[in-house]
């Protein structure tokens, strides 16, 4: 595959320690197109491996507007379905930018590892020194490591490496949309992480092109009411938590986007430091980037305040733990003190509860936010925007928010840079076989 | 004429850095953009824009914005990204004189951070 693309697949074996490469050819992303279709796909053909298939959508990383996200497909233990989670904030576009667009994974290793992914280069490296660390601590010993803060890591903490249902794959330092358990599959493999940094160019067939479609997208896209809010507040306004924008203000620092991700879905939280420092701060950990939006909802309905339901979210991040099991397990032991939480998190195991078809991420709300979508089904109609989602490699909850992010415009876009010929068929197929 | 940018609507999303990019180099690619959203300081919340011109760095950081003239900064790298093609090597910004849609940072911003100054 030319265009859009690196033209690579690497084939990573734990248990021999050797990768191997393959290309990436065009008549499979004519038939699968990207991201969670052509994951499935590899998942197949390595299935008697039970792989992880890391995948970057078709669009990933691109000038379509919110092109953000990767995913990772793998066989849930907490659903036991082949699942498909989304890979966000800047992570998702280092991937292809460090030279793969899929990654398959499979046996397992005897000791810690990582893999190292840089340039269209990719090693398995040791991770005896970072196996009991946390994920903050792990990130922050890998961007040492190279001396480069902006690698993009996907971790996990001491949760994964126990095994448990509730261990998320974190993204550099903050929790996100696992709630598949992946983490725990990573851990069982003795696989500590990936971590991701590369200068590559991706071409597009019609450039010009391109960019004139995307920009009259952007246009489109800019004249929404939404795009003069930023940040968690008005979304959970939105799903109908009126109360939470206020509740959460005491501590909001900043909101900051997923890559060119119109509107900004993460909301930092100060916790040592006074939201209102506008300089930079002497504290090396202030706070937490909170981006699930469920989670935070069941702190607060546990009646912490903000500042507490920060401190259980940095507590997540830290073990790599889902933050909805946790708040799940502490609402089920009747805990409500901020100290009994923070010990909750730490002891907990169980997954949280899996809503809808347990193959996209709840993480993600389930229902239209800001936009009108017209959909008469809602649940079916947000498997299918979360399917369209994980094939091009847009974010998730910028796709339940901009209806002009059409799956026209995608397999549009798609054809012009990628010298293809996508229709509306092939699209349902691939959704078809992906959404379970 | 010269690009100003507003560091604290900004939401760090990369999206001019991509826009530059594909000014220099006809694709999709961050390696010579002369414009960079610094988010070295993750763990902080701390971001703002390098932006490279002719004479000067220009720093657009949250309380306001520093200009440092080409040589006399010690270290403007720091803020960058030290795999990447150092900030002082790109080229300078060219408001891309020939781009049909003119400055490219400008038209891609999402939230109207960045805008040309007379
Ligand atoms: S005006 Fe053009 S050259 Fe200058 S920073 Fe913006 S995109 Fe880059
Ligand atoms: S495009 Fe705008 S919001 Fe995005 S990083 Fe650049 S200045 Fe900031």
């Amino acid at each position: 595959m030319e265009y859009l693309s690196n033209d690579k697949i690497l084939v990573v074996d734990l248990a021999k320690g050797d990768v191997e490469e393959e290309e990436l050819s065009e008549e499979l992303v004519a038939e699968r197109i990207g991201g969670a279709g052509v994951n499935a796909h590899l998942y197949g053909k390595y299935a008697d491996d039970d792989p992880i298939v890391l995948g970057v959508g078709l669009l990933t990383g691109s000038m379509y507007p919110a092109s953000a996200a990767s995913v990772l497909t793998a066989k849930s233990p907490v659903t036991g379905k082949l699942c498909h989670c989304p890979v966000t904030l800047k992570v998702g576009i280092e991937i292809k930018y460090a030279g793969f667009d899929y990654i398959v994974i499979k046996g397992r290793s005897d000791k810690p590892v990582y893999l190292w992914i840089h340039d269209g280069v990719a090693d398995i490296a040791d991770a005896a020194d970072v196996w009991g660390k946390d994920v903050w601590e792990t990130t922050d010993a890998w961007r040492k490591g190279v001396g480069d803060d902006l690698l993009q890591t996907m971790v996990i903490g001491p949760a994964g490496e126990k095994g448990l249902d509730c261990a998320q794959v974190c993204c550099n330092y903050w929790t996100g949309p696992d709630r598949f358990g992946i983490g725990k599959l990573f851990g069982q493999r003795n696989l500590k992480g990936m971590a991701f940094r590369g200068m590559g160019l991706l071409e597009a067939a019609e450039p010009e092109d391109f960019v004139d479609e995307a920009f009259e997208l952007l246009e489109a896209v800019k004249d929404n009411d939404f795009m003069s809010k930023k940040g968690l507040g008005p979304i959970c306004a939105a799903l109908g938590e009126t109360d939470a924008e206020e509740w959460l203000s005491p501590v909001v620092h900043r909101h900051s986007a997923d890559y060119f991700t119109p509107y900004a879905t993460n909301t930092f939280a100060f916790i040592d430091e006074d939201p209102a420092t506008v300089t930079e701060t002497a504290k090396p950990e202030p706070g937490v980037l909170i981006s699930d939006i469920p989670a935070l909802l069941a702190f607060k309905k546990l009646g912490l305040s903000a500042l507490d339901a920060a401190k259980a979210m940095q507590a997540c991040a830290r073990q790599g733990v889902d933050p909805l099991a946790a708040a799940t397990a502490s609402g089920k032991a009747g805990k409500t003190a901020i100290d009994e939480i923070l010990a909750q998190v730490a002891a907990t195991t169980e997954p949280a509860a899996m809503e809808g078809n347990g193959v996209f991420s709840p993480w993600c709300p389930r229902k239209p936010i800001f936009g009108d979508f017209g959909a008469s089904d809602t649940d079916a109609w947000w498997e299918r925007r979360q399917a369209v989602a994980a094939i091009f490699g847009i974010q998730p909850v910028f796709a339940v928010m901009c209806p002009q992010l059409t799956e026209e415009s995608m397999i549009s876009l798609s054809n012009i840079g990628g010298e293809l010929e996508l229709d509306p068929e092939t699209l349902d197929a691939v959704i078809g076989d992906i959404a379970g | 004429m010269g690009i100003k940018i507003d560091a604290l609507k900004c939401t760090n999303c990369m999206a001019c850095e991509m826009a530059c990019g594909y000014h220099r180099d006809d694709g999709f690619a961050f390696l010579s953009a002369c414009i960079v959203p610094y988010r070295a300081r993750e763990k902080k919340d701390y971001f703002g824009v390098l932006l490279k011109e002719e004479d000067s760095l220009v720093v657009a950081r949250p309380e306001g914005t520093e200009i440092n003239r080409i040589g006399e900064e010690a270290d403007p790298d720091k803020e960058a990204d030290a795999s990447a093609k150092p900030m002082l090597l790109r080229e300078a910004c060219d408001l891309c004189e020939d781009m049909k849609y003119g400055p490219m940072c400008v038209k891609i911003c999402p939230v109207d951070a960045i805008s040309v100054e007379e």
